[in-house]
């Protein structure tokens, strides 16, 4: 699998939000450099960052956009959701109201996102034991109900934050193989590098029995 | 799907924000929120016409309205390296820089407009340079309106 134009087959485009402060930028920062920054400014507008990861043997290139909390962007970030393939949906488990939050995170997710969008929800700062305001188990109870992946993470130890990044990337790999995802669909959020000089046929390497994903 | 300096706006989510700020500007009381949310969109078009508009729009927010100047001199300094004018785009990076160091997401986008300089040649700044006066001229009365201790 070489001599392509690519060094990654797939592209898949992640949106990060929730409520301002929560640690989304932070979050961004220690998966695409192991960093934390512990004085991290309000983002405007929207930031950037990419990593190529490997799923099943596949090399899948993340564009991630990381929104701005602050009130005043909500209503242009918004134009950002469309055509995320995975969305990791912020709180801070030290401030409860950014948890309370999160049924109007979800809801506009749901309505500008597609039903295949993964949407992975993150309890950040969980360094943070002594100043918990939001249970595991309530939250982990808020994902079920919802139908959302869940772990508890902190951007500052980096504990669970190549998790959230990484099985968010598996769970639309998988979507992709058992054909739920359709690559040909114009907001599906991934788009198909094929690494074989010409025009490949994207439908047919669904089927191709040549790499089984064992995970 | 590309980098924060190639992707672009949806033309509906243009013209949804194009219309709130028509609607405020026939009624003559614009804010600085719908021209802020217009501009941002503008400086995304794929259209240069467009990102000149959304530019003027946000030098004008950022004569007349002081809060929101770290915006503006993001989305200026993004809007003219669109425009490929990387010497102007990299003197809005230091304005703001000179404001708040260190700003991990500036620093990001003053290191993409490098490199796209570097790429593509030294042919921007010479065309740009005419254009520095000005961006000094705008600089000038951030660092004035900065230095002033009471308000
Ligand atoms: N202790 C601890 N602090 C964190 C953690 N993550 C982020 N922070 C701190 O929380 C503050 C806000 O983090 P940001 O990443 O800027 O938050 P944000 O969600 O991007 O905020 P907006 O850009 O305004 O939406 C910063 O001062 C971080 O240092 C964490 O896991 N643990
Ligand atoms: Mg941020």
């Amino acid at each position: 699998m070489s001599g392509g134009p690519y060094n990654y087959s797939y592209i898949f485009k992640y949106i990060i939000i929730g409520d301002m402060g929560v640690g989304k930028s932070c979050l961004l920062h220690q998966f695409t450099e192991k960093k934390f920054m512990a004085d991290c400014p309000h983002t405007i507008g929207v930031e950037f960052g990419t990593r190529i990861i490997d799923v099943c043997g596949q090399k899948i290139k993340l564009q991630i956009w990381d929104t701005a909390g602050q009130e005043r962007f909500r209503a242009v970030t918004r134009s950002y959701y469309r055509g995320a393939a995975g969305a990791l949906m912020v709180y801070d488990i030290t401030r409860r109201s950014t948890y309370n939050h999160l049924s109007s995170w979800l809801t506009d997710t749901r309505n500008l996102t597609n039903p295949s969008t993964v949407i992975f929800l993150i309890g950040n700062k969980c360094d943070l034991e002594a100043q918990r305001d939001v249970t595991y188990e309530e939250a982990s109870k808020f994902a079920e109900e919802n139908g959302l992946m869940f772990v508890e993470a902190s951007a500052k130890t980096g504990d669970n934050v190549e998790e959230a990044f990484l099985e968010t990337a598996k769970k639309i790999y998988q979507s992709i193989q058992d054909g739920r995802l359709d690559l040909n669909a114009a907001e599906s959020g991934v788009q198909h590098k094929p690494s074989t000089p010409g025009r490949n046929n994207l439908s047919s390497d669904n089927q191709g029995s040549k790499d089984n994903c064992s995970c | 799907m590309a980098d924060i300096l190639s992707e672009t706006v949806a033309p509906a989510d243009l013209k949804k924000f194009e219309q709130i700020y028509h609607e405020q500007l026939s009624s003559n009381s614009v804010t600085s929120k719908a021209q802020f949310e217009y501009a941002w969109c503008l400086v995304r078009s794929k259209y240069s016409a467009d990102i000149r508009k959304g530019i003027n729009l946000l030098e004008d927010l950022y004569n007349t309205n002081q809060e929101g100047h770290r915006d503006y001199l993001y989305y200026l300094a993004l809007g003219t390296a669109r425009l490929k004018e990387y010497s102007k785009s990299l003197n809005f990076c230091s304005a703001f820089l000179s404001v708040e160091p260190g700003n991990q997401q500036v620093l990001s986008l003053q290191q993409t407009i490098k490199k796209k300089l570097e790429k593509e040649g030294l042919k921007g700044m010479a065309m740009a340079g005419g254009l520095v006066l000005a961006v000094g001229a705008l600089v000038g009365v951030a660092l004035a309106t900065k230095g002033k201790p009471s308000q």
